[in-house]
Parts: structure tokens; C-alpha cells; sequence
């Protein structure tokens, strides 16, 4: 046999030549520079076409707005404007703006950026537009003073002037590179490439560099009016994979980790340099029954879909889907939401259901279609939840045929003719429970009243909400819960949006960094952020 | 040869119009809508969004108007702007180009050359135990799936070892200013900095080997099939007899022609890899072609789509061109032009 020459193995010998002359992997983190190891689902960086959780981050840290969200995650607080009153009726909002505030440039905040900045925002007729319904004008009679009209009562508007969708802008610099605020920006406005590469805000931050599907670097704004922030440059590093991101912070190559699914998070917890915090989140999925879709095997009752409901184990869903790291959630509006204290979230009975099914003629039960979206939003695997659910039909014989599309199929399909069950996920824009009423509620006009097809239903359409959300808005602060807890339950009883689970938020981190939080406007707030 | 080789340079325009062409109208005829790139989940019943959502974007013209449109920008290197991204396909593809070839190549540099010593190594001591050990390695090379593969090393060697840095082209600390290629090895070399190809290197090691591992089994197996054939052949018997040296009758004979049907396997190889590298892209945070594919056909981004699929024509095009003049290279007996070719 002839003899092996080791000389013939070169090419694999210069391969580990290369590897070995490599240095060794960066040190654990320094003071300068926080990484964020994060799945970005980054669709612009303009503020008023922005509208994603990446962006609520990016906004937060580069942009201010009128007032801000306290960390208790209910209480408005001053941010630009460093006072405000608001008439009886709720339809005029006077802020007084700080007159230290000033952009990144160095010039001063003033009224007419606000002005402009939420005007641009209605305008462009982007996703986060919606924001500004309702707003009748904006107006700036001096530098320092604003004000805003509603056309009708909106005890809100605080806490959607406290997203960072409204954020306020620059006005000179964004003028300049294409920005238009005024009526036509939907199509005049050519400034959406400009903020990607560049911010024009007043926030701790400024954008330094961002590369889609790469990493976004930001750094501290060193002109910045208020307590600068802590750390130097701030790395979100595009990384899709939960177990990448974990293994990232193990590593020291991360520093902050917020998409760590429950079980790859459960794994961290042996490891003494990692913080694992597994906090409620106000996100939650939901199962959305087509009332009135087409195709439909039964006729869709209330009993029906109360039947339905009745036979989900939703203890069993939280426990099967995130390894029982959520919560149950009564009423499509998030926990801790106005209105929502209190309320009892549905449980699984078979027998019941079982009841109104044989009521309603179906003591045979009935096949139905499920579409639904194939993703995995929230650590929440959309396949597995509706398997769950599929099992639990089982029981009280309802068969779900599963149908898992990719979500531009699923627009076409609900649109028409419609889809017998579905399940999608939401995430709170502001704080507020109003948004959850005008986008879940049956009232003629919403866009679930349209998806559900509720109105060629026997039942599922609920005209009264409207009327209900317009007195709930126009009620005071003390008075409000209590109204908004009588529309959550009038929306529970319509069973045509059923929340399965709020998951809870994995906050993993290394154990050298403070400061890190979940807000309900704003997801992380970067310059809350330090090393030890 | 050189008239050869031209003749296909000025097909591939033409031919690259043909798939534009077959691209943007089978991406019309998908059923799904591509305004659920642009306009979110919220806002879809919102006629006033979606109305001014379509005439930013142009969907509010008929088809026919569109692919005059695409392809006269297209011929002026305008391949639209991404429905994702908002940014120019062409910006994103060439941010994204050098970073997969980058790993391609490094990969290919890899896979091919232990795949052809596996192989020679394998057919000159067959049945040896280095015959068994290559033909393992590349078993497993071949049939392990790339992010099992890639999470495991990943695991071992950067986050229980610390040899190895994890995830991404580059530690996300470290700030370098772009440089002129893309290429972070070149652009350190250009530049004269040491530190930066060390990372640079360093982060290419994991996920060049896992891409790879998977091509050296690919190309030891066939290499130690051709081998063998070659190697019962009457000249390789006759160099012997004339008294050649081994290294000669192996890398100069049989080697030379054992080749000839690996190099298919290599061009098509390094075309597929162009585009398809998503796996390891997404395991290593790598930021090219392959994931950026991905997310556009997720999200009907059809600029990107047509886009990246003018990429993966290009690639096969010229790896076919490629392997073709590199089959003249290792059998003389090959020409291309004249008529005969």
C-alpha cells in the first residue's frame, strides 16, 4: 500500500493556516458599544411611514414626541411639551413646549415642527396614518404653543401622541432632503431614502449607519437638551434565528436578546452570565371565527361561536404553545389595558359547548376550514397553536381542516370569500384601549366587521359599539374603565375574536447591563440602557 | 476560443431579458397581492391607504404599462426599488453580493480543494482506512443539514471553546469604514489592516466550512469515482510502465482527467450557492443574496424577486462559460469556434 504524504493534504493545511492565524473571538462587552442581537422587521425608518417593533425602538431612541408613556406603562408624562390642558369635552389638547428642546442639530423644537410633523404624518397616508383620524387641526400660534382639535371627544389622545409614530421631526433638515407635510406629501414626499440613512430627531440618539438585514448602528446624540444616554453606540444586529441570539449572548457577542423563544430560554438559565426575564407582555393571538364568510358548513351562530370557544383549553394552549410562559387573556383587549381589570377570562367547557352545539342542530358537529397565516410571531408557532385548537375541537366534534398560507394569501382569501376560522397576533400602537375596539369590534365600518363578513351574519354584527366607544372617549379618565370594561365584555360575548394567549416578553440580557424594560408605546427604550 | 467565449458574453444580455421577461410576468400571475409588502396587516381595509399604497408603487397601472416601464429602467441598471427595503434592488443586491460571494468562494476554496484531496487520497489507498475516513467525512458532509450542523459548531467552538467568534461578518463592535470591494478580506488587504482581515477571517471560518463540508462530499465521491475508472486505464498503465513518478501519474494523468466531469459539479456548485446559501446565511447572521431571496419572496417583493433571480441566471451563465473554458484547460483535445465548437 503506498504511503500517505502529508504533503498532498496542503490545501487543508492552508484552510487551518487561515483559521489559526484569525484572532480570537471579540471580549466580552465593553463600556462603549451595546449590542442587540434581534430579528429586525424593519419596513422604513421614517417616522411617519414606519410601523413595526424594530421601528418603535429606532424611533424611541433617535425621536421625541409631545409626551411620553411612564414606565408604568399607563401614565402620560412630559417629554417636548413640558406642560398641557385639555378642555371638558376632551376635543381640545394645549401643550406647552420645553423651551430647552432642541434636534440634533442644534436648532430649537418648535411649534411649527410639531405642526408640521403630525400633519406629515396624516398625509402621507402611510400605515401608521391612522393615528391622526379623528384630528381636525393642528395649529401653532406661537413658537411654544400647540394645539390640537379632535372632532369629536378623545380622552386618547395622549397616549397616541405618546407612539413613536409621532414622533416630531425636524422640519428644516427633512424639508430639505424631499420631505413634504402638506396635503398631496401621499404622493410629493420623497424622503423616505433619505431616512434610511439619516434621522432628524431630538432623541439621546442619532442614526449612524443602517444596512437592511444587516445591523442599524446608532450614536449618542452628544447635543442632546436632557440626560444624555449612558452608552456610547448601540448595535441591533440582524439575526433571525432565537437559538442564534441565545447562543449570541452566551457568547458576549450580544448583549440584549428579546425574540429567545421559552424553551431556548429555559436553556440559559444555567448560565450564571445571562439574565433571563420572562415578563407579561401586552401582545397577544387570537382565533377569528368568519361569522359571515363564505363557504361556511353551518350557519354561524352566537351559540355556535360560543360553543366554539368553549371547547378551547386555553391553560392547556398557554402550557402546549409557550411552555407556560403567557397568560390568559379574557377580551381582545391586552391586559392591563383600560377596562380590562377584572374580567374573567373564558374557560374550557366541553359539556356546555357540547350543549349548544346539540341546541343548534349540530350534535354531529361539522368540519371547518382554518386559514391562517404560517408564521411565529411572539415565540407563538402559529402551526403548533392551531393544532392545539384543532385537537380541542376535536372533542366536541368540530374537525378543523388546517390550512396554513403565507399572508399575502391570506389577505386575498379573507377579503373574499372569506375564511371560516383564522388566528393572527397584535401588538399594541399607543396606549389606549379605544384602537382595540375600533379594530376588533363588529361595528359596520371596522376592519374586522369586514374580515369576519359580520355584516351577512345572523348575529355577529354589533352596531352599539360605536356609540360605546364614542362615550367611553369622551368620558373622564375615572369614568372610562368602566366603560371600556362593558365594551370588552359586549366583545367577548360577540365571540368572533377569541384571544387564545398573551405571551410573555423574554427580556434575556448579559448580567452586566441595567436598565432594560418593556414599554407598551416604545418595546425597548436604548438610552434607559448602561453597563454596570 | 476568444470568439467563443464572446459570442456567449453578447447571448447573455438577451438571455437575461428572457428571464426578466419569464420573472415579472409569473410574478403577476401568483394569485396573492404584493401590497401586503407595503401596506401592514392593520391597514389593508383601509381603501384611502391601499389607494395611495398602489399609485406610490405604481400597482395602479395596467400590466403591460408596468413591464415597459421595468424594462426600459432595466436597461439603465434601474431594477426598481424594493417593496421591503424601500431602497433600490440594485443597492441592496450589490450590498449584498460581495458578502455571499465572500463565503462562496471561501467555501468553494474549502470544499473543492479537500473534496479532490479526499477523493485522490480515497481512490490512490482505496479501501484503507483513509478510503473509509474520507468517504465518512464525506457522508456526513453531504447529508448532515446545514443549520443542525452550523448551531452545533457554533455551540462547541464560539460559545463553549471561545475559538471562534459567533454570528456575523464582522464583531458587531467593531466599526470599519466601508471599503471599496465589499469584500471585508480585500478591503483589509487594500487597506493595510491586519486586525480587520484577522476578524474577518476568523468570522468566515464556520460558516465557509459548514457551506463547504457539504461540497467536499460532493466532489470526493465523484472525484474517487473518476479516479478509480482512470486510474484502470491503459495510459495511466502506460506512464507506469514508462517508469513516471507516482505524483506524476496522479496529478499529471489521471488527476487531469478525472477532473473533467468534477468541473461540472464545481461551476454548477458555486452557481447554486449564489442564491442558496440561505440556510447558513440565516444560522450566521450573514447578511446576502440567499436570505435577502428568502424575505423578498416571503413578502411578494417582486422588484427583488425579479431582481435576485437576474442574479441566479447571471451566475449560472457565466459558471457555465466558466466550467466550459476550464474543460479546454484540463483536455486540449476540446476547442470551442470554427464551427466545431
Amino acid at each position: 500500500m503506498p504511503t500517505l504524504p502529508t504533503a498532498r493534504l496542503a490545501p487543508l493545511a492552508a484552510f487551518a493556516a487561515l483559521a489559526l492565524a484569525a484572532p480570537p473571538p471579540a471580549a466580552a462587552q465593553s463600556g462603549d458599544t451595546l449590542v442587540v442581537a434581534r430579528d429586525m422587521d424593519v419596513n422604513s425608518l421614517d417616522p411617519a411611514r414606519a410601523f413595526c417593533d424594530t421601528c418603535q425602538i429606532f424611533l424611541t431612541a433617535t425621536y421625541e414626541k409631545l409626551v411620553d408613556l411612564a414606565p408604568d406603562n399607563r401614565t402620560i408624562v412630559p417629554m417636548l411639551a413640558e406642560s398641557w390642558e385639555v378642555n371638558a369635552d376632551q376635543t381640545e389638547f394645549t401643550f406647552t413646549l420645553n423651551g430647552d428642546a432642541a434636534f440634533a442639530d442644534g436648532s430649537p423644537v418648535e411649534a411649527s415642527d410639531v405642526k408640521w410633523s403630525l400633519e406629515r404624518l396624516a398625509n402621507l397616508k402611510g400605515n401608521p396614518s391612522f393615528l391622526m383620524d379623528g384630528v381636525a387641526s393642528i395649529e401653532a400660534p406661537d413658537a411654544g404653543t400647540v394645539v390640537i382639535r379632535t372632532g369629536s371627544p378623545n380622552s386618547e389622545l395622549l397616549g397616541i401622541l405618546a407612539a413613536p409614530y409621532a414622533s416630531v421631526v425636524n422640519r428644516e433638515v427633512a424639508e430639505a432632503n424631499g420631505a413634504v407635510g402638506g396635503e398631496g406629501a401621499d404622493a410629493e414626499d420623497q424622503a423616505e431614502t433619505w431616512f434610511l440613512s439619516n434621522s432628524a430627531g431630538s432623541g439621546p440618539y442619532v442614526l449612524d449607519a443602517y444596512a437592511p438585514d444587516d445591523e442599524m448602528r446608532l450614536v449618542r446624540n452628544d447635543a442632546y437638551w436632557g440626560e444624555g444616554a449612558p452608552i456610547a453606540t448601540v448595535v441591533m444586529r440582524q439575526v433571525k434565528d432565537s437559538v442564534t441570539q441565545a447562543q449570541m449572548l452566551e457568547s458576549g457577542a450580544a448583549d440584549v436578546a428579546m425574540q429567545v423563544d421559552a424553551d431556548t430560554a429555559a436553556n440559559l438559565a444555567d448560565d450564571d452570565e445571562v439574565v433571563v426575564e420572562s415578563i407579561p407582555s401586552f401582545n397577544f393571538v387570537y382565533v377569528a371565527i368568519g361569522a359571515g364568510a363564505g363557504g361556511l358548513p353551518v350557519e354561524m351562530t352566537r351559540d355556535v361561536r360560543e360553543a366554539i370557544a368553549l371547547a378551547i383549553d386555553y391553560e392547556g394552549a398557554i402550557d402546549f404553545i409557550v411552555a407556560g410562559e403567557g397568560r390568559p387573556q379574557a377580551a381582545p383587549i391586552p391586559n392591563g389595558f383600560p377596562g380590562t381589570a377584572g374580567l374573567e377570562p373564558t374557560e374550557r367547557d366541553v359539556e356546555r359547548s357540547r350543549e349548544l352545539l346539540a341546541a343548534a342542530g349540530h350534535a354531529d358537529g361539522f368540519t371547518l376550514e382554518a386559514v391562517y397565516p404560517s408564521v411565529n410571531v411572539y415565540g407563538v408557532d402559529f402551526n403548533l397553536m392551531m393544532q392545539k385548537i384543532q385537537q380541542d375541537l376535536s372533542d366536541v366534534g368540530v374537525e378543523l381542516e388546517l390550512q396554513p398560507v403565507t399572508f399575502a394569501v391570506w389577505r386575498e382569501r379573507i377579503a373574499d370569500p372569506g375564511i371560516p376560522m383564522t388566528a393572527v397576533y397584535y401588538a399594541p400602537d399607543y396606549y389606549g384601549s379605544g384602537q382595540y375596539v375600533s379594530f376588533f369590534g363588529t361595528q359596520p365600518g371596522s376592519p374586522w366587521h369586514t374580515r369576519s363578513h359580520a355584516g351577512t351574519s345572523p348575529d355577529a354584527e354589533n352596531p352599539a359599539l360605536a356609540d360605546m366607544l364614542q362615550a367611553a372617549l369622551a368620558a373622564p379618565a375615572e369614568e372610562a374603565d368602566a366603560l371600556f370594561a362593558e365594551i370588552a365584555r359586549e366583545m367577548m360575548a360577540d365571540r368572533v375574536i377569541l384571544p387564545i394567549l398573551s405571551p410573555n416578553l423574554v427580556l434575556a440580557y448579559r448580567e452586566t447591563v441595567e436598565g432594560v424594560r418593556y414599554s407598551a408605546c416604545c418595546n425597548l427604550p436604548l438610552a434607559e440602557i448602561s453597563f454596570e | 476560443m476568444i470568439g467563443y467565449i464572446l459570442r456567449r458574453l453578447l447571448a447573455m444580455p438577451l438571455l437575461l431579458l428572457g428571464v426578466a421577461t419569464a420573472a415579472f410576468f409569473l410574478s403577476q400571475v401568483t394569485k396573492a397581492d404584493p401590497l401586503s409588502a407595503v401596506v401592514g396587516e392593520r391597514q389593508m381595509n383601509n381603501p384611502e391607504i391601499v389607494a395611495a399604497a398602489k399609485a406610490r408603487w405604481g400597482l395602479d397601472r395596467s400590466v403591460p404599462e408596468r413591464y415597459v416601464i421595468y424594462v426600459v429602467n432595466l436597461a439603465q441598471g434601474d431594477f426598481g426599488t424594493s417593496f421591503r427595503t424601500r431602497r433600490p434592488v440594485a443597492e441592496d443586491i450589490a450590498a449584498r453580493l460581495p458578502a455571499t460571494l465572500e463565503l462562496v468562494l471561501f467555501a468553494m476554496l474549502f470544499g473543492v480543494t479537500s473534496g479532490v484531496a479526499l477523493g485522490v487520497a480515497a481512490a490512490h489507498w482505496r479501501d484503507s482506512w483513509i478510503d473509509h475516513a474520507a468517504r465518512l467525512f464525506a457522508l456526513i458532509g453531504s447529508s448532515m443539514p446545514v443549520f443542525w450542523t452550523g448551531l452545533i459548531l457554533l455551540y462547541v467552538l464560539s460559545v463553549a471553546l471561545g475559538w471562534l467568534p459567533g454570528p456575523g461578518r464582522m464583531d458587531a463592535r467593531a466599526a470599519f469604514e466601508p471599503g471599496p470591494t465589499g469584500f471585508h478580506t480585500v478591503d483589509a488587504v487594500l487597506a493595510g489592516d491586519w486586525r480587520r482581515l484577522g476578524m474577518a477571517l476568523s468570522h468566515l471560518v464556520l460558516p465557509a466550512f459548514v457551506l463547504g463540508w457539504a461540497v467536499t462530499g460532493i466532489i470526493s465521491r465523484l472525484v474517487r469515482g473518476s479516479m478509480l475508472d482512470v486510474l484502470e486505464q491503459d495510459y495511466v498503465r502506460t506512464a507506469r510502465a514508462k517508469g513516471a513518478g507516482e505524483r506524476r501519474v496522479l496529478f499529471g494523468h489521471a488527476l487531469r482527467n478525472a477532473m473533467i466531469p468534477t468541473l461540472t459539479i464545481i461551476g454548477h456548485s458555486f452557481a447554486y450557492l449564489i442564491t442558496g446559501a440561505v440556510l447558513t446565511e440565516t444560522i450566521f447572521a450573514w447578511p446576502g443574496i440567499g436570505s435577502y431571496a428568502v424575505d423578498s419572496a416571503r413578502t411578494l417583493d417582486h422588484p427583488a424577486i425579479i431582481g435576485v433571480t437576474l442574479v441566479g441566471a447571471a451566475a449560472f451563465l457565466l459558471s457555465n462559460l466558466a466550467t466550459d473554458i476550464a474543460y479546454a484547460v484540463f483536455n486540449p483535445r476540446i476547442e470551442y469556434g470554427g464551427g466545431r465548437g
